[in-house]
């Protein structure tokens, strides 16, 4: 049991929500669904990233009246990894909209969504 | 100074500025996006310029006012400045060659190319690898954004094809920088140098590296970025591959500190795999874009492999890197925005090009800069990079190189030599507004510039290379002067050339010897130029290049300037070569040959640093231990020049499909410069062996089986061209024969022979193109009885042949006796036979070629001949007169020549008694030879006069007279199919062994090229797999199947 802290409970899910992602992504035929991966795989990297800036014990790192001031680096968890979630969050988010955005280009040009109507360009 | 971070802070006001106007207001705001683009410009030129002249101090920009690792900071040094500037001026540039897109589209479009340009600022200066992943996405963003500019649905598959590339990759990345700072608690790059030591810290090294190299789109894991290229609008895949290439190499660059050092050979390899293959499937390319692609992500490669290895190269990594980043800016960009001009993927319609005579050059300095050839910085980063290598002896990374070069070289001329023959009536007009002209004029003046100062830096001879160049360079800028004009200032300057440099070489014989052949061979084929009538562009600039490249093989300083020289030589010549009205397949063919022996060459001379350091490979005096393979590479390369049989399917097309006053330079003049190589390598090298044969044995053999074949190939010929330039197979066998005799006779008679050789060969065909001028024909059938209306040719082709068969009494007489005591010393009694034996088969195509050319019945459509235009003549003669002395004096030649051949070269030398030619054997006198000879003709030839004075002549009618018909000329000329006996007889050795052997060999690497590119199956999907697979395999190798 002494394996099963809150940290890698956070950090195996969040590979395994990358690997569930990854063969989404490479596996479906359906261009929405593959974007629907991609987000998968976004959310399993933000969750490893959380998870691993975690440590057991500890608050966020917001100072209030129950942290006080002193020591603060021995309560709070490490804040870096926080600010980093949020901002890779955001990217994924656009990328996100940039990848429907195409989706919707193709839709209009072809009328389908299979990513085997679209390999014109090979070789 | 201003604050590099203005860079980012201009882009971004930009970016919000143009998100408030109005689409009624457009062309203001393409105004502000140019002047933006334009300032951040100049801040990272400031920055260039100030970092170079030592004014200003590289620095770190912190950002939210903490030193990092707490902060993000930003870097501008020489590196950063360079890259920076390369982006914004291109960026400034993309915004004037799309002005007519973005005055139409809306202003997100404006707004994309300003963000995309912040992103890859920002990836170059920045030292926060979190930064960096955000600037990458951002950029990828941009990068999709600016592909859905076209409404295209290629385009818009393309670059969904990219989001999932990109989305991948940056998911490694990104699991790799959370990794990187859960081990050593901080995202900077310059606090990581102990990563790859934690336990688990050099997983975390992989995952970023991995990303960036497959972000480098490396071969074969780039299908996505293939389709991209192909697909996008040209001036997106001009970003591509001027400037987000770069960028992203660059970021490897900032990565090698934290990457352990045992990695950095293996990445530098994977970066030269990519080279090599993306070449090689490059070859089966039909579309342009996707070549160009193919193209830049082989240029990507090879930058891999300097910046992942430059701890290797040391000091010269800056050569050769900047050599490889420059060249790939100007030149990819130039080519890519002259697609969009051309607005097509069609080779045959870039042939509207050649009504842009500006444009057409600039395409072809693009071409040829991205081949490597010289004067251009790829040319001297490749030989830097090549020297490197062999430095350190890795053997197999040159042999890649070279092998790339030579696909690439294949692909690019073959492009090339489409454009330049494409058919008018397939060509479309072309629009160039004066907006898509400027960046691709500014970029190849840059080119040129550039090339300019890597020349100026090399420090090469004023008077050997630089005036050479110079004269070259002010014949491009002359183009537009009459051709008689030019045709006079050449011969000008090759003259004065002469005046200038005769002191320098005055004493040395072999200089001497060479350089009359190629500054007089180069003047005398000039002459007859002077028919040509027009502008006769693009022709005299590269008959200089030609004639100046073989100048610079003379008396070269190192081996580097040789080199310079004979890639000059060949480019000259192939231009001249392909100016020809059906050359594009000899061209093509004469270029690649020329490259394969230029590229052994280049092996060659790595392995010479290697034996014998830097130098010069002619000036080694007879040491050279254990250099077997050394000189079996260089006797390979100047072979194929000398076309020795099997080396020599090129020539024949060659020489004779090139402009019929041209071939005279092409042939008889240039074929030397392998003899002059051939020449060298016996004499510095001394006797070699490889695998415990003796190579002068092996050599001998193939001489004089080039001697037999090439005059069996001559005697079948009916076109009058090929049948010379079939001999000249020959005649080079001989003279591979003789050098590979090793002796002091052996080597005096190629000499001699080369020099004869020289002068029946320019001779006969000058005279051919005389007939040819006159004629409208090569076909020997198609004419006859020439005599008449042609005897000043004639007699110039009498004399060619007797000469040729060493016949006495002429100058060739001498190289048979010559030839007869150095085959007998030597003991080389069945070689030396069938040699003799080759001059035998060589009398049926002399026969042949004066007979059915000048005797014989005239033929109606040629009653009205006249004889060829006096300055064909002019030049002919006085080789004439050269051979008349060289027969009455032959020691005139003789004696210097002896002089050239070194005393440790064993054998008996060639005595001389005043007129008398002596050796062990016997003894031989030029002028009683001559005097006997010229009384029996008399004597024989009076009475024959005597007694045919009342013979009836026989016309052309009195075949019809004898009750024949004749059915068609073919069937009843002579001539015609003449030695269709000996064909029966001996058609069987002429089973064209090499020709079937080459064809195979092109014909299985096209196959195995389109074999391999299937694997880039145009689903986005399998792009995504084939990402996953490159980084397990990578790790694989990196980790030798531990865990890291």
């Amino acid at each position: 049991m002494e394996y099963l802290t809150l940290q890698n409970i956070g950090l195996v899910t969040g590979f395994l929500l990358i690997l569930i992602g990854l063969y989404g992504a490479l596996t479906q035929k359906n261009i929405l669904r593959i974007i629907v991966a991609f987000t998968i795989f976004d959310a399993g990297l933000n969750l490893v990233i959380v998870a691993l800036s975690y440590i057991k014990g500890r608050v966020a790192p917001i100072i209030d009246q129950t942290t006080g001031i002193t020591n603060l680096s021995e309560k709070f968890v490490d804040p870096v990894p926080q600010a980093l979630v949020l901002t890779s969050i955001v990217i994924g988010v656009g990328v996100t909209g940039v990848m429907l955005t195409f989706a919707l280009r193709m839709f209009k040009t072809r009328q389908s969504l299979d990513i085997n109507d679209f390999k014109e360009t090979k070789w | 100074m201003v604050s590099p971070v203005h860079i980012v802070s201009i882009g971004l006001i930009t970016a919000f500025l143009l998100g408030l106007g109005k689409k009624s207001q457009q062309s203001i705001l393409v105004l502000v996006l140019l002047i933006a683009t334009a300032a951040m410009t100049m801040i990272s030129g400031s920055w260039l310029i100030g970092i170079m002249t030592g004014s200003v101090q590289p620095t770190d920009v912190f950002t939210a006012g903490f030193k990092p690792p707490f902060a993000i900071n930003l870097r501008m040094t020489m590196d950063e400045a360079v890259l920076t500037t390369m982006v914004n001026l291109f960026g400034f540039l993309t915004v004037i060659y799309l002005f007519d897109v973005l005055k139409n589209a809306g202003k997100h479009l404006l707004s994309i190319i300003v963000v995309f340009l912040i992103g890859l600022n920002v990836i170059v200066m920045t030292r926060d690898l979190f930064n960096l992943f955000v600037f990458l996405e951002i950029t990828s963003i941009a990068t999709a954004g600016l592909m859905i500019m076209i409404q295209d649905s290629k385009s818009i598959s393309a670059g969904f094809k990219f989001l999932i590339a990109s989305s991948v990759i940056s998911g490694i990345l990104l699991i790799g920088i959370i990794f990187a700072y859960s081990y050593i608690g901080n995202l900077n790059i310059d606090f990581m140098s102990n990563l790859s030591l934690i336990k688990g810290g050099s997983v975390a090294v992989f995952l970023v590296l991995s990303a960036i190299i497959l972000e480098s789109k490396q071969f074969p894991a780039n299908g996505w970025a293939l389709d991209m290229y192909e697909s996008a609008h040209p001036a997106i895949g001009s970003a591509l591959s001027a400037v987000s290439a770069p960028a992203v190499l660059f970021v490897i660059y900032k990565l090698m500190p934290i990457v352990p050092e045992s990695w950095h050979s293996l990445i530098g390899l994977f970066g030269l795999i990519t080279f090599t293959f993306s070449n090689f499937l490059a070859t089966r390319q039909g579309n342009i874009r996707r070549m160009l692609g193919y193209s830049s992500i082989a240029q990507g490669g090879l930058m891999l492999t300097v910046v992942s290895m430059s701890t290797f190269f040391g000091n010269s990594f800056w050569f050769i890197i900047l050599g490889f980043l420059l060249t790939n800016f100007f030149a990819k960009a130039g080519l890519f925005w002259l697609n969009g001009m051309v607005n097509s993927d069609d080779q045959n319609k870039w042939g509207v090009l050649r009504k842009r005579p500006v444009l057409f050059f600039l395409f072809g300095a693009f071409v040829v800069a991205i081949a490597g050839l010289p004067p251009f910085p790829t040319f001297f980063a490749k030989w830097e990079m090549i020297m490197q290598l062999a430095n350190g002896n890795g053997w197999g990374w040159i042999v890649l190189i070279l092998l790339g070069s030579i696909f690439e070289i294949s692909f690019l001329f073959k492009w090339f030599g489409r454009v330049f023959h494409a058919e008018e009536e397939k060509i479309n007009d072309i629009r160039t507004p004066w907006f898509k002209q400027v960046p691709v004029l500014l970029f190849g003046a840059a080119l040129l510039a550039t090339s300019y100062y890597f020349v100026e830096y090399l420090n090469f001879d004023v008077l050997f290379v630089m005036l050479p160049l110079l004269i070259v360079t002010v014949f491009f800028a002359i183009d537009f002067l009459p051709a008689f004009v030019k045709n006079l200032l050449l011969i000008a300057s090759l003259t004065i050339y002469g005046y200038l440099i005769y002191p320098e070489i005055d004493g040395n014989v072999m200089q001497l010897v060479f350089m009359g052949v190629f500054l007089v061979g180069g003047i005398l084929t000039l002459i007859p130029g002077f028919t040509q009538k027009g502008t006769r562009a693009g022709f005299y600039p590269f008959a200089a290049m030609t004639i100046f490249g073989l100048i610079m093989l003379v008396n070269p300083a190192d081996n580097l300037t040789f080199f310079m020289g004979w890639e000059q030589m060949a480019l000259g010549s192939y231009i001249l070569i392909l100016r020809g009205k059906k050359a594009e397949r000899p061209a093509q063919q004469y270029m690649l040959f020329s490259a394969g022996g230029a590229y052994l060459m280049l092996a060659a001379f790595g392995l010479l640093l290697h034996f014998a350091g830097d130098t010069f490979f002619g000036h080694l005096n007879g040491m050279l231990p254990g250099g077997g393979v050394v000189f079996v590479l260089f006797a390979l390369a100047f072979m194929l020049k000398a076309a020795a049989i099997g080396l020599h399917i090129w020539l024949p097309g060659a020489y004779s499909e090139a402009e019929d006053d041209a071939t005279p330079l092409v042939s008889g003049v240039l074929i030397n410069s392998g003899v002059l190589g051939l020449f060298w390598i016996a004499t510095a090298f001394g006797p070699q062996q490889l695998f415990g044969y003796d190579i002068y044995q092996i050599m001998g053999w193939v001489g004089a089986i080039t001697a037999i074949g090439g005059n069996m190939l001559a005697i079948y010929e009916e076109d009058m061209k090929r049948l010379i330039a079939y001999s000249s197979v020959g005649a080079m066998g001989y003279i591979i024969f003789a050098l590979s005799m090793n002796s002091k006779l052996g080597l005096l008679i190629a000499l001699y022979y080369m020099v004869l050789h020289f002068i029946y060969k320019t001779m006969l065909f000058m005279s051919a193109a005389g007939v040819i001028y006159r004629t409208k024909t090569r076909n020997m059938y198609e004419m006859g009885g020439l005599i008449k209306s042609m005897p000043w040719s004639f007699i110039v082709v009498l004399i060619g042949i007797i000469t040729l068969a060493g016949m006495p009494p002429l100058a060739g007489f001498a190289g048979k006796w010559m030839f007869y005591n150095a085959v007998v010393m030597k003991g080389w009694y069945l070689q030396g036979t069938m040699v003799f034996f080759s001059g035998i088969v060589a009398f049926l195509y002399l026969y042949k070629l004066i007979a059915s050319v000048f005797l014989g019945q005239l033929k109606d459509n040629h009653r009205k001949l006249k004889e060829a235009p006096f300055v064909y003549l002019l030049p002919q003669f006085i080789f004439v007169i050269a051979i008349m002395v060289l027969s009455v004096f032959p020691q005139v030649l003789l004696e210097p020549l002896a002089t050239i051949i070194p005393d440790r070269i064993p054998g008996e030398a060639l005595h001389w008694d005043g007129k008398l030619a002596m050796t062990s054997f016997g003894y031989w006198n030029a002028f009683s030879v001559m005097s006997v000879v010229i009384v029996m003709f008399a004597v024989i030839f009076g009475w024959l006069v005597y007694h045919s004075r009342k013979a009836q002549k026989v016309k052309q009618f009195n075949i019809v007279f004898a009750a024949e018909r004749p059915f068609r000329p073919e069937t009843t000329h002579v001539s015609y199919n003449m030695f269709a006996g000996y064909k029966k007889a001996l058609g069987w050795l002429m089973t064209p062994l090499a020709t079937r052997f080459w064809t195979g060999v092109s014909d299985w690497s096209m196959a195995i090229a389109d074999k391999m590119r299937s694997w880039y199956t145009g689903n986005g999907q399998t792009y995504a797999m084939h990402l996953l697979l490159y980084a397990f395999v990578l790790y694989l190798l990196i980790s030798g199947g531990k865990i890291l």
